[in-house]
C-alpha cells in the first residue's frame, strides 16, 4: 500500500505539476497571476477530443495550438497593455477570472457535453516492486519533469531564454537594452496555456474532463504554485510531487472526502511558516 | 557646421501637473562627450529618459540620425542607436556577469558580439575577474562598471548614462572618467552622462548647465570655469 500510494501521489503530483508550471511560467515573467490558465486548458482538451478520432497525433498537436495562440492573443490585446497602465493583483484576479468564465461559456457553447473521457493509448503496464503500473501513468510522469528540464535548459542556452529571464529580474532594463518584452510577454503565456492543455489532456485520459476541471487546475495549479514559491519553477514542480502525495496518502488513509480538508489545511501551515513558499520566490502576490 | 547627431528643441516633460523639464534644446555631435550638468531635481534624469523614451513628454522634437523619434517606443529607438544606462537598477540582479553581457548584445549582430564583450573586459578587467559572479554580489563600484559594460555592449550610436560616478570613492569617480574618455577615443561614438561630480571638467567636450527644468548655459568646456559649474551644483548661478 505504501510503494503504491508513492506511485499514485508521484503520478497525480507529475500531472498536476504542468499547469503548475504555466502558473509558474506565466507569473515568473509577465508578473501577472494568470486564473483562467486552466480554463483554457481545458477548451485544449476539448479541441483535442473533438479531432481524436480523426488522428491522435495531429489532435493533440491541435490542442496544444490552441491554447498557445489564446494564451498569445490575450496577452497581446488584454493583459500587457493592463499591466502597462500599472494594474495590480487583484485587478489581474477579478480580469482573469473573467476571462475563465468567459472560455468556461464558450466551451460549453462549442462542446454541448458534461465532461468527456480522452481515450489514449495505455502504453502496456509496467511491474515496480509489485506494483503494477500503466505505462501511460509513467509516461504522464516523466512528460512533466522532461518539461521541466527542457523550460530550464531553454532558459539558460538560448536567446529567448535569457530574454525571459532578463525581463523577469528587470523589466525597464530589459527594454532599455532592446529586448522585445511585450513579445517574451506573449511567448510566455501562449506557454503557460499550452502546458495548462498538456495537464488538461493527461488528466482527460487518467480521469476524466468536465467544463469545471479547469477551474480546479486553474486554481489548484496557483495554489501549488504560491506554496514551491511562485515564479520558481523548481520550488513548483517540488511542491506539485509533495502535493500528489499528501492527496494520495490522506485518500488511503483518510478517505476520498478528506483529501481536500487535508491538503488545503497543510497549504496554509505551510504558507504561515514560510510565507513565499518552499523554494522561496523573487516575486511576492 | 556639421549636423548633430542628436538635436532636440523645445522638449517638455511633466510629471503629473508639475514640469520637470521646460522647453530644452540641447544637441550632440558624433565622437563627443556632452555632460548635463545641475543640482538634484534639476531634470537631468527627466532629459535622459525623455531621449530614451522611457519617459513619455509633452512637447517638443527629438531628430536623431535624421529621424523624427519622439513618438517612437523604447525599443524602436535602441534599434536606431540610443542606449540609457540607468542610475539605479542598471543590471540585471541575478545573473551572473558574463550572462548580463551575453543578453546586452541581442542587437548587435554575431560577428561583432564577443569583440564588444572582449572590450569591455579589456577596459574592466576585474569583470573578467568576476565574471561568473551573481551581479548583486558585486561592489557598488563593480556594479557601475558592468552597467556601463551593458551600455558599451549595446554597442549603440549614442550611449545616455545618468550619473554613473554616484555612491563612487573619488578614485573610482576618476577611473571611471577616464574609461569613459577611452572609449569615446576607441569606438569614436557619442556619450551623454548627467553628472554632479566637478570630475566631468576634465572629460567632456561640452557641457549643458541645467536648473529647475531650464538650460542654464551650452559651453564648450574649455570655455567655461570651474565656479560656473560649481556655483550651478549648490543651486545659484545667477
Amino acid at each position: 500500500m505504501l510503494l503504491n500510494g508513492i506511485i499514485t501521489g508521484l503520478i497525480m503530483g507529475g500531472i498536476l505539476s504542468l499547469p503548475v508550471l504555466g502558473v509558474a511560467v506565466i507569473y515568473g515573467i509577465t508578473g501577472i497571476p494568470n486564473f483562467a490558465i486552466g480554463v483554457i486548458g481545458v477548451l485544449g482538451g476539448f479541441v483535442t477530443w473533438y479531432f481524436l478520432s480523426f488522428n491522435m497525433g495531429v489532435a493533440i498537436v491541435i490542442g496544444i495550438a490552441v491554447c498557445f495562440i489564446i494564451g498569445y492573443i490575450i496577452q497581446r490585446i488584454l493583459l500587457t497593455p493592463i499591466s502597462e497602465r500599472g494594474g495590480d493583483s487583484t485587478l489581474f484576479f477579478i480580469i482573469t477570472v473573467s476571462v475563465g468564465f468567459v472560455f468556461e461559456g464558450i466551451i460549453r457553447a462549442i462542446f454541448p457535453r458534461p465532461n468527456i473521457s480522452l481515450e489514449l493509448p495505455r502504453i502496456g503496464t509496467i511491474n515496480l516492486a509489485g506494483v503494477t503500473v500503466e505505462g501511460f501513468k509513467i509516461f504522464a510522469l516523466l512528460f512533466a519533469l522532461g518539461t521541466l528540464v527542457v523550460i530550464r535548459l531553454l532558459e539558460e542556452h538560448t536567446e529567448i531564454g535569457k530574454s525571459w529571464q532578463a525581463t523577469s529580474q528587470n523589466l525597464k532594463l530589459a527594454k532599455l537594452i532592446g529586448i522585445n518584452t511585450n513579445r517574451v510577454f506573449s511567448i510566455a503565456s501562449g506557454i503557460g496555456c499550452a502546458l495548462a492543455c498538456v495537464g488538461a489532456i493527461f488528466w482527460g485520459s487518467l480521469y476524466n474532463l468536465q467544463v469545471s476541471t479547469g477551474w480546479d487546475l486553474g486554481f489548484m495549479g496557483f495554489i501549488i504554485a504560491v506554496v514551491g514559491g511562485i515564479g520558481n519553477i523548481w520550488g513548483g514542480i517540488i511542491s506539485a510531487l509533495i502535493m500528489g502525495m499528501v492527496m494520495s496518502f490522506s485518500g488511503y488513509l483518510l478517505g476520498g472526502e478528506w483529501q481536500s480538508v487535508i491538503l488545503y489545511f497543510i497549504v496554509i501551515l505551510v504558507l504561515i511558516i514560510a510565507p513565499k513558499g518552499i523554494l522561496g520566490s523573487e516575486r511576492s502576490l | 557646421m556639421i549636423e548633430p547627431i542628436l538635436k532636440i528643441t523645445g522638449l517638455t516633460a511633466c510629471y503629473g501637473k508639475i514640469s520637470a523639464i521646460k522647453a530644452i534644446n540641447f544637441y550632440a555631435h558624433d565622437n563627443e562627450i556632452v555632460g548635463i550638468v545641475g543640482p538634484n531635481g534639476a531634470g537631468k534624469t527627466t532629459l535622459l529618459e525623455s531621449i530614451a523614451g522611457s519617459m513619455r513628454i509633452k512637447n517638443g522634437r527629438i531628430f536623431f540620425l535624421g529621424r523624427h523619434i519622439e513618438k517612437w517606443p523604447v525599443l524602436k529607438r535602441r534599434q536606431l542607436g540610443l542606449m540609457l544606462v540607468p542610475q539605479e537598477g542598471n543590471v540585471f540582479p541575478m545573473m551572473s556577469v558574463k550572462k548580463n553581457l551575453e543578453i546586452s548584445v541581442i542587437l548587435s549582430n554575431r560577428a561583432e558580439r564577443k569583440g564588444l564583450i572582449d572590450y569591455v573586459y579589456e577596459l574592466f578587467p576585474i569583470l573578467w575577474e568576476r565574471r561568473k559572479q551573481i551581479a548583486n554580489t558585486l561592489s557598488g563600484g563593480q556594479q557601475k562598471m558592468l552597467a556601463v559594460g551593458l551600455g558599451i555592449t549595446s554597442n549603440a550610436r549614442v550611449m545616455l548614462i545618468d550619473e554613473p560616478s554616484i555612491g563612487l570613492a573619488p578614485k573610482l569617480v576618476t577611473r571611471l572618467f577616464e574609461t569613459l574618455k577611452k572609449i569615446k577615443e576607441d569606438t569614436k561614438k557619442t556619450i551623454v552622462l548627467s553628472e554632479q561630480n566637478i570630475k566631468i571638467l576634465n572629460i567632456a567636450d561640452r557641457l549643458f548647465g541645467l536648473e529647475a527644468g531650464k538650460i542654464r548655459f551650452d559651453e564648450k568646456t574649455k570655455n567655461l570655469s570651474r565656479d560656473i559649474v560649481k556655483d550651478l551644483y549648490l543651486g545659484s548661478i545667477s
